[in-house]
């Protein structure tokens, strides 16, 4: 019979366990203490779920004004921002990245699009902001995603696994190891899908808003392009008329 | 409540606050629009802060209103939080929908234009990344968890595709719709063009022949 000892370093070990001895203690201070060690075990384990950290949002930006979003970011790791305009006339930003010190990293004028990856060099508040003061009536639709992954790549279930209890039978650790990889690669690969299929989904709905503003203003110009031209028509009517009516100095 | 309520309170807490976060300023609102496919259950997990942690002296009491319009911009929800909560809704017709917070935290006269931290995290679909699931010791039940959370996934982006396939068949509709619509206008330009012409033409020279000047 193999047994794997728990890996002790594994920050779900520290969890399961704090939590294992709040079943198991009685009486008050007991229970306090393990309350604080629950504190110090939840400081580790929000470092290691929130490397697996992907966000997006999609926002209005009006006209002339800026706004800032805010990451939390570890030292190690990196964090990928991927932005896109997906309405407004003139479609473009200007986007910029401040480290926590405030220094600007990423500066970007006036484009529509872009990704940009980010290798924290100090842990703090990463500050992601877009600007439209250059625009004074149109305002934008911002679609912006943040992925950050830890140390090692995508950070997928290795933590999890390694605090896991082995059953009996080496021919079943074989079994399990295999279902774990199996799982572990799934799980990368759908979370690229699902990044994938977002971006993809910004694009589509720029086009979408693209092409309704185009469907728009093909209608308002051909009405007013037949306006414009029977207003001509009659001007040009009346005034060759006006040029015969008023003098009597025509000649016969 | 427990102490395991509140140690699982505490998770969320903390894991929310590595979380992306933005400032809201006193009585401002501010807007997310999220692209939802119909009957799609989402859930949002939100914070909120004082911006300076460092300023603030009296405790002020927090809270934030939260509004969700569905595509046609009517109301889906309009709920008061806390500082800190779980709001959840479901989407009955696809298409864009608006979550706006707006922050109504009662004492603040003291510092005028004091700035709020709001940690957001959106998530679609059941079975979400649970920011409270037990972790148990058990194999069989973490593996059983891990497959039902890849089933959600793989779920999620097959409705989500679906969604997709949807949009892009209006899309066509519009691309086919402005195409005719072009067409149609040329012809009958053209057309108003041609016959404003003649007309014009024809009264002129009945004008001139009635001026006796042809």
């Amino acid at each position: 019979m193999q047994r794997r000892w728990l890996n002790l370093d594994s920050r779900l070990f520290v969890f399961v366990f704090i939590m294992a001895l709040l079943r198991s203690t009685g009486g008050r201070t007991g229970r306090l203490l393990v309350l604080a060690l629950l504190f110090v075990g939840c400081l580790e384990s929000v470092s290691s779920f929130g490397q697996s950290l992907d966000t997006e949002f999609t926002f209005l930006l009006p006209a002339g004004t800026s706004g800032c979003f805010y990451q939390t970011a570890t030292k190690n790791g990196t964090m990928e921002v991927e932005y896109q305009v997906i309405a407004g006339a003139g479609m473009d930003v200007d986007f910029t990245i401040l480290t926590p010190e405030g220094i600007q990293i990423v500066t970007e004028s006036r484009r529509s699009d872009g990704v940009h990856v980010v290798e924290p060099t100090e842990a703090g508040d990463y500050e992601i902001c877009f600007d439209n003061s250059f625009s004074r009536f149109s305002e934008k639709t911002v679609f912006f995603e943040i992925i950050i992954e830890g140390q090692g790549g995508d950070v997928g279930g290795d933590d999890e696994w390694a605090g896991l209890d082995e059953p009996d039978g080496s021919l079943l650790e074989y079994k399990l190891d295999d279902i774990r990889e199996s799982m572990d690669s799934l799980h990368r690969r759908l979370e690229r899908s699902r990044q994938m299929q977002t971006v993809l989904r910004a694009f589509e709905a720029r086009d979408r808003n693209l092409l309704e503003d185009n469907l728009w203003r093909v209608s308002f110009w051909s009405c007013a392009s037949v306006l414009v031209l029977l207003c001509v028509a009659l001007t040009q009517v009346f005034t060759v008329r006006k040029l015969f009516d008023d003098r009597r100095r025509v000649c016969t | 409540m427990g102490f395991r309520g509140v140690g699982v309170l505490l998770q969320c807490y903390l894991m929310l606050a590595a979380a992306m976060f933005f400032d809201l300023g006193e009585q401002e609102g501010k807007c997310i629009i999220e692209e939802i496919p119909e009957d799609t259950l989402v859930t949002g997990y939100f914070l909120l802060e004082p911006w300076d942690m460092k300023s603030v002296t009296s405790s002020p009491h927090l809270g934030v209103t939260v509004t969700v319009r569905d595509p046609n911009h009517e109301v889906l929800m309009t709920k008061r939080y806390g500082k800190f909560g779980k709001l959840t809704f479901t989407a009955h017709a696809s298409g864009q929908h608006y979550l706006c917070f707006q922050s109504n935290s009662t004492r603040f006269s003291v510092f005028a234009r004091e700035k709020l931290k709001l940690h957001l995290d959106v998530q679609m679909g059941e079975h979400t990344i649970g920011h409270s699931t037990a972790k148990t010791k058990d194999n069989m039940a973490l593996l059983e968890s891990s497959l039902r959370h890849l089933l959600e996934q793989m779920m999620y982006i097959i409705r989500q595709q679906e969604y997709q396939r949807e949009k892009e068949e209006v899309f066509r509709q519009i691309s086919e719709e402005t195409n005719s619509k072009v067409l149609w206008w040329a012809v009958v330009q053209t057309s108003i063009l041609l016959s404003v012409g003649f007309c014009q033409m024809k009264r002129l020279k009945d004008f001139f022949i009635a001026k006796k000047l042809v």
